[in-house]
């Protein structure tokens, strides 16, 4: 019997890894091979050794592409989630015409990137200064980053939000009853009975937030192409732009490498963090 | 319950080989004929060239043409190249993609291709110097060309008695006169980074040394000494154009420009199309860039903006020079022309489109000069690094990036030409 | 009487704020709809201008974007790689969710595979897109089934982490009733744990499906070349460096949107009313 059962796991997970080593592992080892060469994409290349990496280091493009999209992930998560929270919250209370808020609330998600793209620019370009007589927020250096926030924000809101609804059902009415004796209203309720119980979903939500946003490539696409004067070029939009249209394909790759490392170790450490609060509650 | 489940995936996993069968079967077409696949850059002649298609194959029985014209076809192309599926024939720009290609010797030598004699020879120059190193042969028929320089409202002009200016006072003059009417002189769209790159390269040509890019690449000059006019002159223009030029788009220029809100648009002929679909009857008419001191000193902006490349890997080049031929007959080239307002590469009687008519005197004389942007590498941004420069006004610090990050970017062809040069 | 009048006015506040959220879709949506219905000399950079009504109500747009992108034909690509893309996730990445989601607390190797393949996530896209269009050829997988195996695959971290986060909620107990009755480990599975993780599926089938539904790149560079088109690349026609139709644009991507919002749609009532059904807790 428990033989039966270690022999299904194992039957289970080893075709499937297999299948995901080979269409994801492979490709990638064979990516990080090509960051020791100064291959274009196409044609013939040479090996350069660690130039590609050393050069990372002292390129300031990268530099200010790490310091963008970390700023852009960390400001867009807690936006986010601040947001979808209280909408979560909301659409769970007693309310009429539930199913359309929920159906229209998901929209944002499906529009494609070239329609978000076109309306968010109209947006900040006329319409916004038209309303607060203020120049577009996208021409300047300074506030352009906050578009992209506003863009972010707005589409992986609709995802989060249907997370934290199914958290919020899985938590059982008499929880609130027997809070309700103890006069936990409002807030109090929500500090201490409802969150506690929906941490889980909290946590797919950071990890779902996290990883959009540090792999943002469709909202920079859509909004900026990586302007004005360079302030929104996320790592993967430089990743992309130089390495597959431009012909920077080895650095790139190396630039990817490093990428993927430094993800690696803060999800780690992320998750250390978030599975110890999780025990702790 | 779970009989349900397990039935539903094994009718999917049934479903999925089915079609993979099929699939494999939909592939393998053989009607004896010669294939010749041409993957051409330009999706808006996709309708040009399906009919191209069309009248070819109607015409010819040995040989099967087949022409796609994909969206984003240098990623389709690259991730075509690497997996060496490579079509027969490829229609590129005379860009720094070329020189790529060439340099990663996939292309063909097509020297022996009769129709050449027939491209003017200043395109054919044009393709030659965009080699990193010269080479003895001929890898691209160049097939059409853009012009670039300032797109004004013909109607406009006339009405207030404007005239075309030849130089770079008369320009400033001719935009101070139309700012004292109250109308915008230019309109930008530097929100989308390429269009800062319009400006620049038809006032490069008329400023710097057409082959500044390989002096630089030989050691001889800097860009901090090559640009410094340019790169004030540029700057200048700013003063009228709209309030927060970065605020608007490519799109956005074009509409205003389309309704009026400007005299002026400095783009490349290639803009007419957008601009037209906004407002069909607008006159438009073009002129050259005066960025020189002297009438004499200007020259047209204008490189190859379509042309053909054999692949080295066709199997059957007869048939390829056979479809060349196709292409370059006179009413073919005429078509194209009139649906994409383009400018020849062949000699001979074309009908331009009226909205080139400032610009024929440079074009029928061969007074014109690449675009200087075709020998940037793109991941080196130049675009974008000229929208810092128009925000932040700092002359010197961009040609001081400029130099630095052309050498970072370049520095593999760099070592390469100083190797061609130091074994001459 | 006060406290009963206080209560009746908190029941709308939920409901003011989810209206005000609402007016950020519908400004939106508004503007999709006219542009699709307009011809593109009716667009001006004015704002009374671009919000006034189309001077037809013709439905010619949507007729010419269904012929430009071979609508049918696409739509069917579409379909098929999405429909497969999502049994395959819901049959394999609920599988190893199970099996990894069980056994990495217990055993090093399950623990490995699981942070080896959750951490897959980060790995950019574009590092992997040369490998993968060279790999792809190789194995003849140059085709629609190459895609959504490649689907399968780039999906699989995010699609595990939810399944296994979401196991920690199903208590053993129910496994191990099932086991005194003698059903083998997999049997268990398809009778026991499949059903009850619905919610889950839907969660999952929305989210991959969303992917996938406007993924244009994997596509793209897999089946280049080939004649077949999936929507998003086909919607590739629209724009151009030089030129982009908007209109025609807009309306081929409100065409594109219905299908995945009726989807949406089913799947939403599933994670709702599953949760509830399950009775996880």
């Amino acid at each position: 019997m428990k033989n039966d059962r270690k022999m299904t796991f194992l039957l289970i997970t080893i075709p499937i890894l297999a299948l995901f080593v080979c269409f994801n592992t492979i490709p990638l080892i064979r990516g990080v091979v090509y960051s020791f060469t100064n291959f274009r994409g196409f044609g013939t290349y040479d090996w350069v050794g660690l130039r590609n990496y050393i050069d990372l280091f002292s390129d300031a493009r990268v530099g200010k592409s790490y310091w963008f999209t970390f700023k852009l992930a960390v400001v867009s998560t807690i936006v986010t989630n601040v947001i979808s929270l209280v909408l979560a919250l909301a659409l769970n209370s007693k309310i009429r015409a539930k199913s359309f808020f929920r159906g229209a609330y998901f929209l944002p998600n499906v529009l494609g990137a070239l329609v978000v793209g076109y309306i968010f620019n109209y947006f900040f370009t006329y319409i916004l200064p038209a309303l607060t007589g203020t120049s577009s927020i996208l021409s300047n250096p300074g506030t352009a980053w906050i578009g992209v926030v506003v863009v972010c924000a707005w589409q992986a809101i609709a995802m989060n939000t249907i997370i934290y609804i199914s958290g919020l059902q899985t938590v059982p009415e008499d929880v609130y009853e027997a809070g309700g004796l103890d006069g936990a209203t409002g807030w109090k309720q929500f500090r201490y009975l409802t969150f506690p119980l929906i941490i889980p979903f909290f946590s797919i939500n950071m990890v779902l937030c996290v990883k959009n946003f540090l792999m943002v490539f469709d909202q920079i696409m859509a909004l900026t192409k990586g302007g004005p004067a360079q302030s929104t070029e996320s790592i993967s939009y430089l990743i992309y732009n130089n390495g597959m249209a431009g012909g920077q394909f080895g650095f790139q790759s190396a630039n990817a490498v490093v990428f993927f490392v430094v993800i690696v170790v803060l999800s780690v450490a992320q998750m250390k963090f978030s599975g110890s609060k999780e025990e702790q509650l | 319950m779970k009989g349900n489940k397990m039935k539903c995936l094994g009718l999917a996993l049934c479903c999925v080989m089915t079609s993979l069968a099929f699939s494999g079967c939909a592939s393998s077409t053989d009607s004896g004929k010669i294939e010749i696949e041409i993957v051409q850059y330009k999706p808006e002649a996709a309708n040009y060239f399906k009919t191209v298609e069309d009248e070819f194959n109607a015409t010819h029985d040995n040989i099967h043409l087949t022409i796609s014209s994909p969206n984003d076809a240098t990623t389709i192309l690259k991730t075509r190249f690497i997996r060496e599926d490579y079509p027969d024939i490829i229609g590129i720009g005379g860009d720094i993609n070329y020189s790529y290609f060439l340099d990663a010797e996939i292309l063909s030598d097509i020297s022996d291709y009769p129709g050449l004699q027939n491209i003017n020879s200043g395109y054919v120059d044009i393709a030659e110097a965009l080699e990193f190193i010269p080479t003895d042969g001929t890898y691209i028929v160049p097939y059409v060309a853009n012009a670039a320089g300032i797109l004004y409202n013909r109607e406009m002009f006339q009405e207030h008695g404007w005239e075309i200016p030849e130089t770079w006072d008369e320009l400033n003059a001719l935009c101070e006169s139309i700012q004292a009417e109250g109308i915008l002189p230019f309109y930008f769209g530097f929100k989308d980074i390429w269009t800062c790159l319009a400006p620049w390269n038809s006032m490069a040509v008329d400023l710097s040394p057409a082959d500044t890019t390989k002096q630089v690449n030989r050691g001889e000059t800097t860009f901090t000494a090559e640009y410094r006019e340019l790169s004030e002159k540029y700057m200048s223009l700013l003063q009228y154009g709209p309030e927060d030029p970065f605020a608007y788009g490519y799109n956005d220029a074009c509409t205003a420009f389309a309704r009026g809100e400007s005299a002026m648009y400095p783009i490349g002929s290639y803009a007419v199309p957008q601009i037209l679909s906004v407002n069909p009857d607008l006159n438009i008419d073009s002129f050259v860039m005066p960025a020189s001191d002297t009438p004499d000193g200007n020259t047209l902006n204008s490189g190859i903006d379509l042309g053909f490349c054999v692949m080295a890997d066709c199997p059957n080049k007869e048939a390829a020079y056979e479809v060349l031929d196709f292409l370059l007959e006179d009413s073919v080239i005429q078509n194209y022309i009139d649906a994409q307002n383009a400018v020849p590469c062949k000699t001979g009687d074309f009908q331009l489109a009226s909205q080139l008519d400032g610009m024929k005197e440079y074009i029928t004389t061969g007074n014109m000069t690449d675009y200087q942007d075709h020998y940037y590498p793109s991941e080196m941004s130049v675009d974008a690094q000229l929208q810092t420069f128009l925000l932040e006004k700092d002359v010197d610090a961009f040609l001081a990036k400029f130099d630095a990050d052309w050498q970072r970017y370049n520095r593999d062809i760099i070592r390469m030409v100083q190797e061609y040069e130091n074994g001459k | 009487m006060t406290e009963s009048k206080s209560i009746r006015v908190w029941k709308y506040v939920p409901m003011i704020f989810l209206i005000l959220g609402l007016i950020t879709i519908i400004f939106p949506l508004y503007m999709t709809i006219i542009i699709a219905f307009k011809q593109p000399s009716e667009m001006t950079n004015s704002i009374s201008g671009i919000l006034s009504l189309p001077q037809s109500w013709s439905l010619n747009n949507f007729r010419e974007a269904m012929e430009v992108t071979d609508f049918w034909h696409s739509l069917g690509n579409s379909l098929l790689i999405s429909g497969i893309t999502i049994i395959l996730s819901l049959a394999l990445h609920s599988l190893m969710g199970y099996s990894l989601g069980r056994n990495k607390a217990s055993s090093k190797f399950y623990n490995f595979v699981y942070l080896f393949i959750v951490s897959g996530m980060f790995v950019p896209f574009a590092i992997l897109m040369m490998p993968i269009a060279k790999q792809t050829a190789e194995m003849h997988l140059a085709n629609w089934f190459g895609v959504v195996l490649l689907y399968v695959v780039f999906y699989m971290p995010m699609n595990v982490l939810l399944y296994s986060g979401y196991l920690v909620n199903i208590p053993m107990a129910l496994e191990e009733a099932a086991k005194v009755d003698g059903a083998s480990t997999w049997t268990t599975y398809w009778k026991i744990i499949f059903p009850i993780m619905k919610p889950m599926h839907a969660t999952v089938a929305v989210i991959t499906a969303l992917s996938v539904w406007n993924d244009v790149m994997t596509p793209l560079i897999v089946m280049a070349g080939s004649s077949q088109n999936t929507l998003p690349l086909a919607q590739l026609n629209f724009q151009s460096q030089f030129g982009t139709n908007y209109n025609l644009a807009f309306a081929s991507y409100l065409l594109a949107l219905l299908p995945i919002l009726i989807f949406y749609i089913v799947c939403q009532k599933q994670i709702l009313n599953g949760v509830v059904n399950g009775a996880v807790k």
